[in-house]
């Protein structure tokens, strides 16, 4: 056996372990302790025919509506004022990969200031919190999170025609540049993967501030410093009443890898930033939750060979998600999102950089139980470029969460 | 009033997925899916206590529940998304709970006396942790944290999601059936609390001593049952000689 599959197993044999020490029925996650250390994990399965415009690939080259999914979470209390947090992820049951592993202190127990260390949640934007599937009423996720542009941390286009040449293909790019290997593209902000560094939380309701210092960037989060720079990243949220909250969000930092920038000649040298801005939306009373989310991401390219890209990369991923609870257990939801590119000047014109994509997504979800949820979508997806530019996908899932 | 003499149709209350008596189960509920776990607390409305015709027609039972087993807080899933450490919030008392008549005077069931009960959401706690209500009787759902709650149960005796609402607001539930009612907060999980729904009215919460009081028992047989944090703990045969009588019973939770 393949040690990734005996650490596949390994896992899920912890996994299903915690299941069945929570108990069939069980309320509440697993604890040990007194409760000093608790377990959580989620399972969830998404089924879909075969994605042939590769719309809903994530940057770990699975596709998000063909997805088995374990999940275990881990806290532990060391003191009032530390907390270690810890969750491993295993897709289609391979080796399971750390996705969140921090020390949380509150150093002061009369003040509302948080320190995060390790590999840490996201403060940028609001849907890549929403880590659980649980808490996403549909089973895909939004393109600004999710959707693959043509970009590469580590491999560089020396045209703008090698760039516009591979619209739409962002599931998987090639540039001479940088490595010589074919690899997916990077999306606006990755939802599936959170970032190493420090961050802080001052304030509680209805002001509160989030900064972070992390060695990747929203595109591409990292463990080890690759690019020779950190990333600022902040959110100020705004929660003047319990139905509202708002967000605004920004965020900066080196994303180009050492492997390209070492290939660069001196002239084409220079700073390579994603720079993005944010802004959410959140509104809940009743049976209703409205959420509204839009990322403004720039990148800078070194301009090589003509036609030079001289100017600074633009995406806008905009999305709109309602949920409305129908009766008890039941709930209905539906997402319109866009994304968009700036334009680059070419030997045939001027032309989007990537092509602009819209989806549009309902589905329905029932909650037999409590830790149950069963959830199925249409979407439809539009695209200006690309090999697929149309098509409708029905997806279901299951999630099940103690 | 309930009838003072015993009735030999006596219906049986099983609040255990374990035990079925041959007579009819008034809360067949306490299927394996009702958690074993938590308990807590909470009076039963002065609206639904006995009357005092009532409790001078038949006799007392009374005695106190020493809970020893480890009880814990109420925990959520592990808060690996937040930003930081939660709000302070309270902890709810799961020592509480339900000492109640198994077997009862078939008369005692015709006539449950609906009242009106409260459960409240306090610094992210359902308060009480446990409510014992009659069929019939309305609970009222008052929000008074700050932030929203989404009071919900997925139990068969009642199904209700009473959405989000704001702190001052409240909703109300009519509980029809008797049965075993989970209910949670689907914004913050580490809130839960239990309802039982009971078809008569012989049923007592413990209060923080632990101890208890049923009164108005018509004379009789019965069994008296204790109930903690998502199961029956204990059972105990009680008679009530006649109108008047006390008994004392006690039990011990480990």
């Amino acid at each position: 056996m393949k040690p990734s599959c005996r650490r596949a197993a390994a896992f899920l044999g912890a996994f299903v372990a915690c299941l069945a020490a929570a108990g069939a029925g069980a309320e509440e996650p697993v604890s040990f302790f007194g409760g000093r250390l608790r377990l959580g994990g989620e399972v969830s399965g998404t089924i879909a025919p075969k994605d042939e415009g590769w719309f809903n690939y994530s940057d770990y080259e699975l596709s998000t509506l063909r997805l088995f999914r374990l999940d275990l979470a881990a806290e532990a209390r060391l003191a009032s004022f530390a907390e270690v947090l810890f969750e491993a992820r295993s897709d289609n049951l391979r080796a399971p990969e750390v996705y969140a592993l921090y020390l949380r202190l509150r150093p002061w127990a009369d003040r509302a200031v948080d320190l995060q260390a390790g590999l840490v949640p996201p403060v940028f934007g609001a849907f890549a919190r929403r880590r659980y599937a649980y808490e996403n009423p549909l089973p895909s996720l939004p393109l600004a999170y999710q959707y693959l542009t043509s970009l590469r941390e580590d491999a560089v286009p020396s045209r703008a025609e090698e760039l516009v040449a591979l619209r739409g293909h962002g599931w998987l790019v090639r540039y001479p540049v940088g490595s010589p290997d074919s690899a997916p593209g990077l999306p606006l902000v990755n939802g599936e993967k959170w970032d190493a560094g420090l961050e802080l939380r001052l304030g509680r309701q209805p002001l509160s501030l989030a900064v972070a210092v992390t060695q990747g960037t929203l595109s591409y989060p990292v463990v080890r410093d690759e690019n020779g720079g950190k990333q600022v990243a902040g959110r100020l949220a705004w929660t003047p009443s319990p139905a509202l909250e708002a967000g605004i969000s920004a965020a900066s930092g080196e994303f180009l890898s050492r492997e390209v920038e070492d290939v660069l000649p001196p002239s084409a040298r220079g700073t390579f930033r994603q720079k993005a801005l944010g802004l959410d939306l959140q509104w809940s009373a009743g049976y209703w939750i409205v959420r509204g989310e839009a990322v403004w991401s720039r990148w800078n390219l070194p301009a090589l060979d003509a036609t030079r890209i001289e100017d600074p990369l633009d995406a806008l991923g905009v999305y709109g998600e309602v949920r409305r609870k129908v009766r008890p257990g039941l709930f209905v939801a539906g997402r319109v999102e866009r994304l968009g590119f700036s334009e680059i000047a070419t030997v045939l014109g001027p032309t989007t950089w990537e092509a602009p994509v819209t989806r549009v997504e309902a589905g329905a979800g029932w909650t037999p139980t409590r830790h149950v949820v069963v959830k199925a979508s249409w979407q439809h997806n539009w695209r200006d470029g690309g090999r697929v530019h149309e098509n409708d996908l029905v997806a279901g899932q299951l999630v099940l969460w103690y | 009033m309930p009838d003072p003499t015993p009735d030999p149709r006596g219906a049986r209350v099983d609040l255990s997925p374990r035990r079925s008596g041959r007579r009819r189960p008034f809360l067949p509920f306490l299927h394996p899916i009702v958690p074993r776990l938590c308990l807590v607390a909470l009076l039963l409305s002065p609206a639904l206590a006995p009357t005092q015709e009532a409790r001078s027609a038949g006799g007392m039972i009374r005695g106190r529940v020493e809970v020893r087993r480890e009880v814990g807080g109420s925990e959520g899933r592990p808060a690996v998304g937040e930003l930081g450490h939660h709000a302070p919030r309270d902890t709810p008392d799961r020592r509480r709970s339900v000492v109640y008549l198994e077997t009862a005077p078939q008369a005692a069931f015709e006539a449950p006396a609906p009242g009106r009960a409260i459960l409240d959401q306090r610094n992210e706690t359902f308060v009480p942790y446990v409510l014992a209500i009659t069929v019939g009787s309305t609970v009222d759902f008052p929000n008074s944290d700050r932030v929203y709650h989404n009071v919900f149960s997925l139990s068969k005796t009642r199904r209700f999601d009473l959405g989000r609402y704001p702190r001052g607001e409240s909703r109300a539930v009519r509980f029809d059936q008797p049965g075993v009612v989970r209910v949670f907060c689907e914004i913050h999980s580490h809130m839960s609390a239990f309802i039982l729904v009971f078809a008569h009215r012989f049923f007592a919460t413990t209060d923080a001593e632990g101890r208890f009081r049923v009164d108005g028992v018509p004379p009789g047989p019965y069994t008296l049952a204790v109930w903690n944090d998502g199961s029956v703990r204990d059972r105990r045969e009680v008679r009530v000689a006649s109108a008047g009588d006390v008994v004392e019973q006690d039990f011990v939770v480990e």
